[in-house]
C-alpha cells in the first residue's frame, strides 16, 4: 500500500511539471492564438539560468529558482516581441506565428545545446533541498513536495487571475477578439506582453523544477516537457487553467503507474492513446465548453 | 569543365535527392493547407507508406515501381480515415490533434516490431534510379497543376478563404476538405516511400515531428498559395542547412533558424505569391 502511495506522489510530482508547463502553453494558445513550438526552450533556458545562478554566482536555491523563472519570462517576452509582434501587424494568423516559433525553437534549442557544452548538466548536490519528507511510513523527496506545492499555487493563482480579476477579463477579451477588446478600452499590446511574461515564467518554473528533479539540464529537458505538456493541454482543454492542471497531474500519475504496474515500454504509448481517445470522444477537453464561432 | 561538373554532381547529388523527397512532403502539407487546414499528419501518412511499402518490397518481393503506388494508396486510405475523425474538430483543435497523431505514430513505430523493426530499425536494400525520382516528382507536380485549375481547385480556394461563403455558393466544405486529406495522404505515402529509398534505412525516428515542422515551414516559406511554392520551399529548406554548413559550421542550426525567421518577417506570404504578382500588375496598368 505504501508503495502505491509513494508512486502516487511520484506521479503527482512529475505531473505537476507537465501541468505547470501546460498552463503556460495553453495561456499563449488561448490568449494570443499562437501554437508556440518554442515554448519548451523557455523551460530549458530557465533551467540553464538557474544552473548558472548556482554554479557561477553561488546563489542559494530560492534565488536560483527566481533567476530561472525570470530568465524564462524574459526569454518569452523577447521571442514574442521579435518573432510574433511583426506578424501581428500583418494578421498572419496561426500559420505565420507557428513558423516563426519553429524558427525560434531551432535557434534557442541549438544555442542551449552549445550553452551546456553538448551534454546534460546536473545541479551540484548541496545547492538544492535534497532531503526526504517522512509522513508515517511514506517518504518522498522534498523537491517533489516543492513541485506539487508550486503547481497548486500557480494553478489557483492563474485561475483567479484569468477568471476573476480585471486584467484576466482583458486577457480573455483579447483572446476572443483583439479589435473589439481595444475598442472597449483594453490595451492589447500590454496584455500580449504580460501574457508572454506569465507563460514564460510558468514554463520556466517547470523547467527549473524539472531540471533539479530529473538531474538533467540540457535542451532535451524542454523537448520532453513540450511533448507531455502538449498532451496535457489537449486533454485538459487549452482555454482552462484547471483542465490543464488536472490533465497534467493525471498524465504524470498515469505514466508512473503504467511503468510500475503494466510495462515500461508502453509508458508513452498509454499517454498518447489517452490523448487520441480524448480527441475522439471529448475534443474540447475535460472542462471544455461549447464553442460559439462566427459561421 | 566536365570534371568540375562531375565533382559538383557527386557533392550535391544527395542534397538534390532529399530536396525532391522533401518536395513530396511539402506538397502533401500544401494539399490540405490549400483547403484551409493546418495538419501535421503528413508524417503519419509517410510512416505508413514507408513502412508498409518497404515490407511489401521485402516480404512480398514486389518491384519498386509497384510498391510506390501501393504506398500512395496506403497513405490515401489512412488519410481518409483520419479525415473522418478530424474534420469534426475546428481549426485550432485540428492542428493540435494532428500533432498528437504524429506523437502516436512514433510510439506505434517503436512498438509494432514485426512491421517496423522496432528500435533496431529496418534496412531498405532497394535501388531506385535518380531519374525515376525526378520523373515521379514531375508527374506529381503535373497532377497538382491540373488540380489547381480544376473545379476542385477553385472550390478548395473558396473553402480556404471562407467555408461559410463557400457553402452558400453550393460548395460542400466537408467533402472538399476530405478530398484534400486524401490527396495529402497519397502524396505523403509516396514521399514516405521515396524517403525510405533515399535513406536505405528506416527507424522510428525517421518519421517524426521534425519532418512535420520543417515541411510546414517549407510550404509557408515557398508560398502557401501556389503548388510550386511547396516545391520551391522544400528546395530552399533542404539547401539552407547545406549552405549554413559551408559558411558557419559551428552555428549551422542557428543560421537556419535566423534565416527562416527573417524570411517569415519580411516575406510573410512566401516566395511565390500569386496575389502579390496580380497586385503589382494591377498597380502598373493605367
Amino acid at each position: 500500500m505504501s508503495l502505491f502511495i509513494e508512486q502516487l506522489i511520484n506521479g503527482c510530482a512529475l505531473g505537476s511539471l507537465y501541468a505547470l508547463f501546460a498552463i503556460g502553453f495553453g495561456l499563449v494558445f488561448a490568449t494570443l492564438g499562437i501554437l508556440n513550438a518554442a515554448h519548451g526552450t523557455y523551460a530549458s533556458w530557465a533551467a540553464i539560468a538557474a544552473y548558472w545562478a548556482v554554479d557561477q554566482l553561488g546563489l542559494p536555491f530560492p534565488f536560483a529558482m527566481l533567476a530561472g523563472v525570470a530568465g524564462g519570462a524574459v526569454l518569452a517576452l523577447l521571442v514574442d516581441q521579435i518573432g510574433f509582434q511583426p506578424l501581428r501587424a500583418r494578421n498572419a494568423g496561426l500559420l505565420g506565428a507557428l513558423i516563426t516559433s519553429i524558427a525560434c525553437w531551432i535557434v534557442l534549442d541549438s544555442l542551449a545545446d552549445s550553452a551546456t557544452g553538448h551534454q546534460s548538466l546536473s545541479f551540484p548536490l548541496p545547492a538544492y533541498p535534497s532531503g526526504m519528507i517522512h509522513i508515517g511510513e511514506i517518504q518522498f523527496a522534498t523537491m517533489q513536495g516543492i513541485s506539487i506545492a508550486a503547481m497548486l499555487v500557480v494553478t489557483v493563482g492563474m485561475h483567479w487571475l484569468i477568471r476573476y480579476s480585471r486584467f484576466g477579463a482583458a486577457m480573455r477579451a483579447v483572446g476572443w477578439n483583439e479589435a473589439a477588446a481595444s475598442l472597449s478600452g483594453v490595451n492589447p499590446r500590454r496584455v500580449v506582453m504580460v501574457t508572454a511574461l506569465l507563460a514564460g515564467a510558468t514554463s520556466g518554473l517547470a523547467g527549473v523544477l524539472g531540471g533539479v528533479t530529473t538531474q538533467n539540464v540540457s535542451y532535451t529537458l524542454g523537448e520532453g516537457l513540450m511533448l507531455k505538456g502538449f498532451a496535457a493541454v489537449v486533454v485538459g482543454g487549452y482555454d482552462d487553467v484547471r483542465g490543464a492542471a488536472v490533465a497534467g497531474v493525471a498524465l504524470g500519475v498515469l505514466e508512473v503507474m503504467a511503468a510500475q504496474y503494466i510495462s515500461t515500454s508502453l509508458r508513452d504509448g498509454i499517454t498518447y492513446a489517452l490523448l487520441l481517445g480524448f480527441l475522439l470522444v471529448r475534443p474540447r477537453g475535460i472542462f471544455g465548453g461549447v464553442a460559439f464561432t462566427r459561421a | 569543365m566536365s570534371d568540375w561538373f562531375q565533382d559538383l554532381w557527386a557533392a550535391y547529388r544527395s542534397t538534390l535527392g532529399f530536396a525532391m523527397v522533401n518536395a513530396f512532403f511539402s506538397l502533401s502539407t500544401y494539399a490540405v493547407l490549400s483547403a484551409g487546414i493546418l495538419s501535421f499528419a503528413t508524417v503519419t501518412y509517410a510512416a505508413a507508406g514507408g513502412f508498409i511499402g518497404t515490407q511489401l518490397a521485402l516480404q512480398a518481393h514486389l518491384p519498386v515501381l509497384l510498391v510506390l503506388p501501393a504506398s500512395a494508396l496506403v497513405g490515401a486510405l489512412l488519410a481518409f480515415a483520419v479525415a473522418l475523425v478530424f474534420l469534426r474538430l475546428d481549426s485550432h483543435w485540428m492542428a493540435l490533434a494532428s500533432l498528437a497523431l504524429v506523437l502516436i505514430t512514433r510510439v506505434v513505430a517503436l512498438n509494432a516490431t514485426p512491421l517496423t523493426g522496432g528500435v533496431n530499425g529496418l534496412s531498405v536494400p532497394l535501388f531506385f534510379p535518380f531519374a525515376a525520382l525526378a520523373g515521379l516528382l514531375a508527374l506529381t507536380a503535373v497532377v497538382f497543376w491540373r488540380l489547381s485549375n480544376s473545379w476542385y481547385g477553385i472550390a478548395a480556394r473558396a473553402v480556404r478563404e471562407d467555408p461559410a461563403v463557400a457553402s452558400t455558393l453550393g460548395i460542400p466544405p466537408r467533402r472538399i476538405q476530405t478530398i484534400a486529406f486524401v490527396v495529402s495522404g497519397a502524396v505523403g505515402g509516396l514521399g514516405g516511400m521515396t524517403l525510405a529509398l533515399m535513406l536505405q534505412f528506416l527507424s522510428p525516428e525517421t518519421y517524426f515531428i521534425n519532418i512535420a515542422f520543417t515541411m510546414i515551414a517549407a510550404v509557408v516559406l515557398g508560398g502557401s498559395y501556389h503548388w510550386a511554392g511547396a516545391i520551391l520551399g522544400a528546395c530552399v529548406f533542404t539547401a539552407l542547412p547545406v549552405i549554413a554548413q559551408a559558411v558557419l559550421p559551428e552555428f549551422e542550426k542557428v543560421l537556419n533558424g535566423v534565416a527562416l525567421l527573417l524570411i517569415m518577417i519580411f516575406l510573410p506570404r512566401g516566395l511565390i505569391d500569386p496575389r502579390g504578382w496580380k497586385l503589382r500588375r494591377a498597380a502598373k496598368s493605367p
